[in-house]
């Protein structure tokens, strides 16, 4: 049956609508989860609160199997999903500016935008660095393009480039991520014990 | 300790370990041969000179012309913006990466149109889409883009409106120039793609 909109069941025009809910949808989900708070997310790097670990754990897990049974009973053409490029080595420089910039700024580009929803200060002021640093970027970008396109590998998954089947990814990743939740209760407690003070 | 949570982390356990007992169909969807047969008997895969000109005249970003001659034939000319795959190395994998781009329509090109409806029988064979065949080739080009001939005087209004087009198009692609007239001018109307955004993910 799907994807909806290449196999003709929505028309293609319907995608911004469709993005809009969506996009609702998340924007209410990261509040509801105290994601705007930029302490309740760099708690997952203090030790103190891992509600990031167990909403992104949660939310990746539980898509991924969902996506491999939904594939299995044909309700999803996996074939037909838009699969990233991959480019080793700019991605890894990426994830870990991306880090830094986690711990440093308390948010991550989408709860920023709900933190501004709900007024908070330093959102709007990551915000106004997340555009300089876009258009700085722009203005740049020919000093970086070599290596911005460098390590490509193509639209390739894990299961392209090591050959074992997704299911064993999805698997491994899945007791991963259960251990994780039951794991860092333990530091939660410990951690949190120390703290004297300590509020959202 | 919270019942909801073991009961959870169980049923997330079993639910993956479940998704093991998949047979994964691993081979790619091949068409089938009725499939193929129907689609190959269907002239729908033709494009005409005209069609193509008019798109590369608008600048179509959503046109994307494949030279399946080999190299020497590619150099000594091809048409504006065409790529040069030729059939023998059509399989390779990055050659392959230019099948099946959502809103790209592929037109294989070659002298005739022997060698790219080959081309175009793999890929269907491989299941893309969006694949299309230019009838005649370059040699169907040259005869009525290049050197479109002047239809009679009986003939219908239509005959003389493609002759002005050809006209049209034969100074844009080789910058000649015709004749004094009137009915040379050629208005292209401009046709904006519509944007097929390709989804890009983020957090």
């Amino acid at each position: 049956m799907g994807p909806l909109i290449p196999n003709g069941i929505i028309a293609g025009n319907w995608d911004f609508v469709i993005a809009l809910l969506i996009g609702i949808a998340f924007g209410f989900i990261l509040e509801s989860s105290g994601f705007s708070s930029s302490r309740n997310i760099v708690g997952v790097f203090y030790g103190y609160n891992f509600v990031v670990l167990r909403v992104f754990f949660t939310a990746v897990i539980v898509a991924m199997v969902g996506l491999i049974y939904f594939n299995h009973f044909g309700l999803l053409d996996l074939k037909h999903i838009f699969i990233l490029p991959t480019y080793v080595g700019p991605m890894i420089l990426g994830g870990v500016m991306m880090g830094v910039g986690f711990i440093m700024g308390g948010f991550c580009p989408g709860t920023s935008f709900t933190a501004i929803a709900i007024g908070k200060l330093d959102a709007v002021a990551y915000l106004a660095g997340i555009y300089l640093g876009i258009g700085a970027f722009q203005l740049t970008y020919p000093a970086f393009a070599k290596f911005f396109t460098s390590g490509f590998l193509g639209n390739v998954t894990l299961t392209d480039v090591t050959g074992i089947p997704a299911q064993w990814f999805a698997l491994v990743f899945t007791i991963v991520a259960l251990v994780a939740f039951w794991a860092v209760r333990f530091v939660e407690r410990r951690i949190r014990k120390k703290i004297t003070e300590y509020k959202f | 300790m919270n019942k909801n949570y073991v009961f959870l982390t169980v049923l997330m356990f079993v639910l993956a370990l479940g998704t093991l007992f998949f047979r994964e169909t691993d081979k790619p969807e091949e068409t089938a041969p009725e499939q193929l047969l129907w689609d190959i008997i269907r002239p729908n895969r033709y494009v005409t000179t005209d069609q193509v000109a008019k798109r590369i005249i608008q600048g179509d970003p959503s046109l994307e012309i494949v030279d399946v001659r080999n190299k020497d034939e590619y150099s000594r000319f091809s048409l504006p913006g065409a790529i040069n795959i030729p059939l023998d190395s059509l399989l390779n994998k990055n050659n392959l990466l230019y099948f099946g781009v959502p809103g790209i329509d592929v037109v294989f090109i070659a002298n005739d149109d022997i060698a790219s409806d080959q081309a175009w029988v793999l890929t269907k064979r491989l299941g893309f889409n969006g694949t299309y065949v230019l009838k005649g080739g370059l040699n169907r080009w040259m005869e009525t883009i290049i050197d479109p001939k002047e239809p009679s005087e009986e003939e219908p209004a239509t005959a003389w409106a493609v002759y002005d087009f050809r006209r049209g198009a034969m100074m844009y692609f080789t910058g000649a120039k015709t004749g004094n007239v009137e009915s040379s001018k050629v208005v292209v109307p401009i046709k904006r793609r519509k944007k097929t955004n390709v989804v890009a993910g983020g957090c």
